[in-house]
């Protein structure tokens, strides 16, 4: 391993130092080494067999759908509308996320811990229950809001989810959490002493935000607004549950058809999938050059936070408005959906001769495989998020510590399964793994394998951002002061990057938990999860058990997101001291 | 479709008769084979009657203990199907549910892989059990069971049996359409539906078969004015159900009776009905799995599914049996009433890539194609 060769940088090393070095190298490379190994049988391995699937093999080969999937007119409707789709919800993800992630951290807005939660909350809400929630809210005939605006006299249903512009805006209303965390994260961490002396130099705050602020935060903003983007391009379920009745196709949404029959077409799949995975890799290589201008070092090991700024008379009104735009996206879906959830009859208002506790019976006691599912889904979300954030941590650190050559390669890779439906991945999986000598195709390795590696992007992201937090001087110090590469790495490396690396944590248990695309081509009897029970249900038409058991997701997630964060605060206070060596 | 129709009846005059002609179809070898199999079906009738309920090995099948069922039946009735035979027999049975699609999918990929994890495989879909059978991956079984299933609703080889049949019927709000319900199919393409109207498939194209039917039966025309009235369409009969019981649309197009007569049953503002000029017409099938794991729990299964027990839990869950001595879902006219479009499915498997780009031109959306 090449990453052994360059150890230490600092090498100005007595004798001794010298002789630990060697056993250091040795444990650094294994680590390194055996992450790198995971992660490429991982994702690596199955993308080989996306490529070979597009060219027919193992049947026979042939470029027949390559040259297809980009020459039919079903296909090129299919990318327009997916590429619409992508700057549609980037664009939206930036004007919902960055205003509210600036106003909660760095401005005396009220209520900022609640608008925090929120943004959490519509990430954690899987996106195709809030599809169905926005059906209920937005319908064109039924929908609450239309039902509102008819009988205020005004017909011909004004707001259509099933639209183009509905898809985008609920997808947007998930995923702008994404550039709301990274900028609030960003913005934490904005070295006080910059915009001090902007201050000091007679800077005002427009000026300020505009010229120190922004640049320093932009790439969380671009970098946000680009996984926003390509998250939606992936987000099979609001494209089906509401593109689908209005015709409208998506790329996704074409290899899903194309998989869905028997004989599964599967070069077709792999085929279209690869055109996803070009765009995603153009919008990666834009989202580089853009970050390759700029110094990221934001911290300086220092754990002062910058002042908040007094918004005035504008404190309220800027609440208000945000409040809107935050309770939308979560607290309005839950809302549907819990009420569903206690309701005889979802269509009939919440009175208490439509009050029932009987859904969650059925969803929890009569329902064997929803039982089951809240387990596995549990273990397999826990399981999952471990290792694809030490995953996540070894390529961030080859790719920012080291000069191993292809570390480049390590990241464009991991970045990848973004722009791969979890149908793909779960199609590229299977071909990968049925040919395995290890069973584990029909178990559920499969599944951890197919979270680990769609969980990929985000953990490597985030542990990059983790990493990029911190300055290469103090861990230089650490080892010239003698220091072992693990106890650098525990030392050093983890207590500035613990929160963001939690944060990474959270970011793929909590999809996984109720992760559908992959899962459900997956999952045999056995191995069923939580979201494949909601989907087989609300398939059967059962909406006041799906909300149930959508609810009981929702409040496992909360307890779980809660308890990390204090567990994270409880690791701050304790280990604070030990930043400083 | 009438042209196909009578094209086939000449050799039987009954329904039951213009389906099999249909399943005939699909090879050359299945009618070479219909006269023996008469023969051979004429020699063994007063053998199987005289048989037990079941040809499986009790004992052994107990001792493997449990069996695997791949699905596309909506659980409610699998469940209740599922019980008594737990109960008297002490095996367990698990089950994997999915859309017709899946479940075709499903074992089709674990054949392919050859690693069979189901034992006993149903689905509303007699495509995906010609073509089960054309890979070789179903075992025969003449089962006691399935004597009351006409010949002409089986496998001339006996690789599946028809268990159930499924109508395309009309649905709606009661509130919304008010006095005036629609009766025949062209009522549908009235403008006072635009923006109303629903119907399902999912993006495999699973919606197909009956919308050519129709097609067939009345001219695409039918279709196009229905398409001009702007259909939401959604993956399953349930979510059109549930469409209608919300108001969020008026009317629908072939969705299934039983997912219709189940919303009624319950009190939903929702009927359904048969157009006098034409029903489309599905049949579900079962069959064993070659290499199965619990091949004795899973012939047993297979009767008892097919049994009077399990086909009356059947006919309960709103659903037509096979089996012509049962009685049709409460409520519901007997079959011989309904006047049934078949379809050719050999034909439509032949140019299905061409009608489902068809339907992509009319409707708009993904179907596979």
């Amino acid at each position: 391993m090449r990453a052994a060769a360059h150890v230490g940088r600092a090498g100005i090393a007595t004798g001794d130092v010298e002789a630990s070095s060697v056993a250091r190298d040795a444990i650094r490379a294994a680590t390194l080494g055996v992450a790198v190994a995971a992660f490429l049988l991982f994702v690596g391995y199955p993308l080989c067999w996306l490529v070979l699937g597009a060219v027919g093999l193992p049947a026979e080969f042939s470029p027949h759908s390559l040259v297809r999937a980009f020459t039919r007119p079903e296909n090129l409707g299919a990318l327009v509308n997916t590429a619409l789709l992508a700057v549609g919800v980037g664009l939206l993800g930036v004007v919902l996320g960055v205003p509210v992630a600036w106003a909660t951290a760095r401005t005396d807005l009220p209520l900022r811990n609640v608008f925090h939660a929120l943004v959490g909350l519509a990430y954690i809400l899987p996106p195709y229950l809030t599809s169905v929630a926005y059906i209920i809210l937005l319908g064109p005939n039924a929908g609450y809001l239309n039902r509102a605006i008819a009988s205020m006299g005004i017909h011909g249903s004004p707001i259509d989810i099933f639209s183009a512009a509905g898809v985008t805006f609920v997808i947007a209303m998930h995923v702008y959490a994404i550039p709301y965390f990274l900028t609030y994260g960003a913005l934490q961490s904005v070295d006080p002493s910059l915009e001090e002396s902007a201050r000091m130099l007679g800077a005002r705050r427009w000026t300020m935000l505009r010229r120190i602020t922004l640049p320093l935060v932009a790439p969380a903003i671009t970098g946000g607004a680009l996984l926003a983007a390509i998250n939606s391009m992936a987000l099979f379920g609001p494209q089906a549950f509401l593109g689908l009745p209005a015709q409208i196709v998506y790329l996704p949404t074409r290899i899903y058809g194309a998989l869905g029959g028997y004989p599964p077409r599967f070069a077709d799949a792999s085929a279209l999938s690869i055109v996803l995975v070009l765009v995603t890799v153009i919008g990666l290589s834009v989202q580089r050059r853009y970050l390759g201008r700029r110094s990221f070092v934001t911290v300086g090991g220092r754990g002062a936070r910058p002042a908040r700024h007094a918004l005035g008379a504008l404190r309220w009104p800027l609440a208000l408005v945000f409040l809107v735009v935050v309770a939308s996206s979560s607290i309005a879906p839950l809302a549907v959906l819990v009420a569903a959830a206690f309701s005889k009859v979802w269509t009939e208002p919440l009175t208490p001769d439509n009050l029932t506790l009987s859904n969650f019976v059925a969803a929890l006691a009569d329902n064997q495989i929803a039982a089951r599912g809240v387990v596995n889904s549990f273990e397999l979300a826990i399981a999952a998020a471990t290792l694809a954030v030490t995953i996540g941590l070894a390529i961030a650190y080859l790719d920012l510590r080291s000069q191993l050559r292809g570390r480049r390669l390590l990241d464009y890779l991991a970045i990848l399964p973004l722009g791969l439906p979890g149908t793909v991945l779960a199609v590229a999986l299977l071909q990968a793994f049925v040919r395995f000598p290890v069973p584990i195709y029909g178990t559920i390795w499969i599944l951890l394998i197919a979270y680990v590696a769609r969980s990929m992007p985000i953990a490597v992201r985030g542990a990059n951002a983790a990493v990029r937090q911190v300055d290469v001087s103090l861990e230089e110090a650490a080892r010239v002061a003698g220091a072992s590469w693990l106890t650098t790495i525990r030392r050093i490396l983890w207590p500035i990057a613990r929160s963001n690396l939690m944060l990474a944590w959270l970011l793929v248990f909590i999809p996984a938990l109720g992760e559908l695309s992959a899962t459900i081509l997956l999952y045999t009897n056995g191995t069923e999860t939580i979201s494949v029970a909601i989907f087989r249900l609300s398939d059967l038409g059962q909406l006041e058990v799906v909300a149930a058991l959508s609810t009981v997701l929702i409040v496992v997630i909360l307890l779980a997101t809660l308890l990390t964060q204090w567990l994270a605060a409880g690791g701050q206070r304790t280990t604070s001291d030990a930043t400083s060596i | 479709m009438k042209r196909t129709m009578r094209s086939h009846s000449y050799r039987r005059r009954t329904f039951l008769g213009r389906i099999g002609a249909a399943m005939g179809a699909t090879s050359g070898l299945a009618r070479k084979l219909a006269p023996m199999y008469a023969l051979a079906a004429g020699a063994t009738t007063s053998a199987r009657a005289a048989a037990a309920t079941t040809g499986a090995d009790v004992t052994k099948a107990k001792s493997e203990g449990n069996v695997m069922l791949y699905t596309s039946l909506d659980t409610k009735i699998v469940d209740a199907i599922i019980k008594p035979f737990q109960e008297q027999y002490g095996i367990k049975v698990q089950y994997y549910r999915g859309g017709s699609a899946d479940v075709s999918s499903k074992v089709l990929a674990e054949a392919a892989a050859r690693r069979i994890q189901a034992d006993i495989v149903d689905a509303s879909d007699v495509g995906a059990f010609l073509a089960m059978k054309r890979l070789g991956i179903l075992k025969p079984y003449d089962s006691p069971a399935a004597k009351d299933v006409a010949a002409d609703l089986r496998d001339p080889d006996n690789m599946w049996v028809a268990d159930r049949l499924t109508q395309a019927v009309m649905q709606w709000n009661t509130k919304l359409v008010g006095s005036a319900p629609p009766q025949h199919w062209k009522d549908l393409s009235d403008p006072r539906f635009a923006g109303k109207l629903a119907f399902f498939s999912s993006t495999n194209g699973d919606g197909g078969p009956r919308l050519y039917t129709l097609a067939l039966a009345f001219g695409w025309e039918l279709l196009e004015s229905y398409a001009a009235n702007k259909p939401l369409r959604v993956a399953t009969p349930q979510l059109v159900s549930q469409l209608l019981e919300s108001g969020e649309r008026a009317a629908a197009f072939c969705t299934n009776d039983n997912i219709a007569w189940r919303s009624k049953k319950l009190g939903k503002p929702t009927d359904y009905g048969f157009p006098s000029e034409g029903v489309p017409t599905e049949l579900g099938a079962v069959g064993l799995l070659k290499d199965a794991q619990h091949p004795n729990a899973a012939m047993l299964f297979y009767d008892w599914w097919m049994g009077e027990t399990g086909q009356k839990l059947l006919v309960d869950g709103g659903k037509y049996s096979s089996r012509s001595d049962l009685a049709p879902p409460s409520g519901n006219p007997p079959l011989k009433n309904l006047k049934l479009l078949v379809l050719d499915y050999a034909k439509y498997q032949a140019q299905r890539p061409q009608l489902l780009e068809r339907l992509t031109r009319i409707f708009g959306g993904e179907w596979g194609a």
